[in-house]
């Protein structure tokens, strides 16, 4: 067990590694002077200058990462470039935001994809498996600012059923009492389900565009999946026994069928948790993603720079948690694992 | 093939049952249906329905199996064993189906039956033993828990006390050492041999009175197949079940079975006594089987004789004798392209058969070999 822990976390320590690499070198290659673009045009050179070697612009590269690396594991994340704030406080004024949306996306899309493939694969319909591959194959190829769009088009603009662009909740709208900064479960705490049903209706649209090429994605690898489980020689001895179809398929397919499943959820939810610049953007979803976009179009490099890194490390902390979780699943991870360790 | 001649495997061939049902003209089994059979099956008939083929997997099997007696069913790999065994169980899935036919256990025709009746039937009158250890146990669950299902799913009643004190009874009626402790154990730790025990195991927890064994030792060593094979012949006598055996070692069936049927393309072309067919096949096909078991006193003749050609494409078949175009009597006579042989009765020196060959009676009174 502790054997697959140390490697897996190995692993880990090595995307972040590659990713901090990539945020750093960013940062170098970028044509200009970090220390000019904080100060502005009208700064002078002598101010410019000091605040270049303040930033320990002036060292050797190694120290710089160093320097970057330390800190962005302590927190400190530097300063906007734009309005001098904390890094590390524009970025968590964003963050539940990006959170409430990731997890709604992960729950419908999982939901969806499940549901979807045990119709095709159980119930084994040749109709519905057509109508769920275009689906699938529609979902895979559009880009998710696209299908943004199209379902503002048709859900907002024509049918009128589902609000528009405007954040997490109507202007009129308060927020309910803070507790865990999602909208949905502290309407709950409060105990107001009104609030609770606008901030779901203002999670459904950016939820199905940031959940709709992983769902095709997902929808895809679990139909290949059931299918492949559910043809294995102990199904057919399980049926031998006396289990009926139904019975066989969820004790035994559907647990071997989660195995590959909760990897791919764990990548999908990595991938939300990273943000979508473009969904926020359309749907003017005040959380990260929406951060970033601003910061890139003011060339505010350190948000962009923390975000880079940050998304790296929710996404291989939430695949670690994935992997451990697996080890406690599958008997074959988890006994293998105490004969190496 | 195991290495010993089938002469030698001959000399200790079972003599201590009576003649095999096999060997019954179909009318005849019709009439008696309620009568001594553990099993009969009518005209069965399975086909795999592929969009742009019909692979008739099985066509229009019939054969009679007493309680007690050990069928051998045998042939080359794609002549349709594995379908008739799922057929017989109601397991054929799509895009497969049966088509027709009937299989009477016990008296009671279960083709047609619900997903409810069957799986009750399932598993307490009728078992199924598959070829692969590596993949018949769910990998997931301990090989406790998949005993406690096969027992429970029978036996609601039972607790979980008396249903692990039964699993580990189970284990060690199959010869697992340390029984109670490798309930727990998942299906990897397991040895294939150990894997192969537990599936018999599972098979016979709730006595049922036919098992089907679908080439249960194929994937053993030698040593592992003799000592699972000697384990199948001890529960089975024990249990007093009726056994199906489907394998391609034809030393397999002369130590294990009474009675015999060689398939080839979804028919059973021969069937009789063990002795019928060790002593002098009447099928073209089955005496061409049988040369292709190694004997070493021929050994230094050369290479064993293959059978030429493949079998036929089942999507595909030709008009006349399946056969034909690979046989040694047939290859070249018109007969045996254009006219479909019907299943014959016919007596050889050591006993009776039902042969679909145009030469069937001249053959048997021959006595082939
Ligand atoms: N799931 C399936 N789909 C399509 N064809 C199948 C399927 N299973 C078996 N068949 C066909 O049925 C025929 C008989 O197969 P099988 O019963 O497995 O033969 P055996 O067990 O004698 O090797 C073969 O031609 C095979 O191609
Ligand atoms: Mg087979």
């Amino acid at each position: 067990m502790t054997g697959v822990i140390a490697r897996r976390l190995l692993g880990s320590l090595g995307a972040i590694f590659g990713a901090s690499i990539i945020a750093f070198v960013i940062m170098r290659v970028l044509p200009g002077n970090p220390a000019r673009l904080i100060l502005g045009p009208l700064a002078p050179p002598s101010t410019v200058h000091s605040l270049y070697r303040q930033l320990g612009l002036d060292r050797p590269i190694y120290v710089q990462y160093w320097r970057y690396i330390t800190q962005f594991f302590q927190g400190q994340w530097g300063y906007s470039y734009s309005d001098g704030a904390p890094v590390r406080t524009l970025i968590g004024e964003r963050l539940p935001a990006t959170i409430e949306l990731a997890l709604f996306a992960f729950l419908i899309t999982m939901l969806a994809s499940i549901v979807l493939a045990l119709l095709v694969t159980y119930r084994r319909r040749p109709i519905a498996d057509r109508i769920v591959r275009a689906i699938a194959y529609i979902g895979f190829g559009t880009p998710p600012f696209f299908v943004s769009l199209i379902l503002l088009i048709v859900f907002f603009s024509t049918l009128k059923i589902l609000p528009g662009p405007e954040g997490r909740l109507g202007a009129q709208v308060t927020p309910p009492a803070t507790v865990t900064h999602l909208y949905t479960i502290d309407a709950l705490i409060a105990g107001e389900p009104g609030k609770f049903l606008e901030a779901v209706e203002h999670l459904v649209l950016p939820g199905v565009a940031l959940g709709m090429a992983n769902f095709a994605f997902l929808v895809r690898l679990l139909r290949a999946n059931l299918l492949e489980v559910s043809r294995e020689p102990f199904i057919t001895v399980v049926r031998g026994k006396g289990l009926r179809r139904w019975t066989a398929f969820r004790r035994h397919a559907l647990p071997n069928a989660s195995l590959p499943t909760l990897t791919a959820g764990g990548l999908v939810l990595g991938e939300f948790l990273a943000g979508s610049v473009l969904v926020e953007k359309v749907f003017n979803w005040p959380g990260v993603g929406s951060l970033v976009y601003e910061a890139i179009l003011k060339q505010d490099f350190s948000i962009v720079q923390t975000f880079i890194l940050l998304s790296a490390v929710m996404f291989v902390l939430v695949n670690l948690g994935v992997d451990l979780l697996y080890a406690v699943i599958d008997p074959r991870v988890r006994v293998r694992s105490v004969v190496t360790a | 093939m195991g290495a010993l001649s089938v002469l030698e495997r001959m000399r200790g061939l079972r003599e201590d049952r009576g003649a095999p049902a096999g060997v019954r003209a179909p009318q005849a089994a019709t009439d008696d249906a309620d009568g001594p059979f553990a099993l009969s099956v009518r005209n069965l008939r399975t086909v795999y329905e592929l969009g742009h083929a019909t692979v008739q997997a099985v066509r229009e099997v019939s054969f009679d199996l007493r309680p007690t007696e050990r069928l051998g069913v045998v042939g080359e790999s794609g002549s349709g064993k594995s379908a008739l065994a799922l057929s017989i169980l109601g397991l054929i899935e799509p895009p497969g189906r049966v088509g027709g036919g009937e299989v009477l256990l016990n008296g009671r025709n279960i083709v047609g039956l619900s997903e409810r009746q069957l799986s009750s039937i399932r598993g307490r009158e009728i078992a199924l033993i598959l070829q692969d250890p590596m993949s018949a146990l769910d990998p997931v669950k301990t090989i406790g828990a998949q005993l406690h299902e096969a027992i429970a799913v029978h036996n609601p009643q039972l607790r979980r006390s008396a249903l692990r004190r039964r699993a580990a009874e189970l284990l060690r009626e199959v010869d697992i050492p340390q029984a109670e402790r490798r309930l727990d154990d998942y299906p990897h730790q397991y040895s294939g041999g150990m894997r192969q025990r537990v599936a018999i195991a599972m098979a016979i927890a709730n006595n049922p009175s036919v098992l089907i064994a679908d080439e249960p030792t194929t994937a053993l060593d030698v040593t592992t197949q003799a000592q699972v094979l000697g384990l199948l012949d001890r529960l089975v006598d024990e249990h007093r079940a009726a056994v199906i055996l489907i394998t391609h070692n034809l030393g397999i069936v002369s130590e294990f079975c009474d009675s015999v049927s060689v398939m080839y393309a979804g028919r059973l072309v021969e069937s009789s006594s063990c002795e019928h067919i060790f002593l002098g096949a009447t099928h073209p096909y089955s005496e061409a089987l049988l040369r292709c078991v190694p004997n070493p006193e021929r050994l230094a003749e050369g290479p064993l004789p293959a059978i030429p050609g493949f079998p036929p494409d089942l999507s595909a078949l030709p008009g006349g004798c399946t056969f034909a175009p690979r046989c040694s009597v047939g290859r070249e006579l018109a007969v045996c392209h254009e006219q479909t042989p019907v299943p014959e009765l016919v007596e050889g020196p050591s006993g009776s058969a039902i042969v679909e060959c145009h030469f069937a009676r001249e053959r048997a009174a021959r006595g082939s070999r």
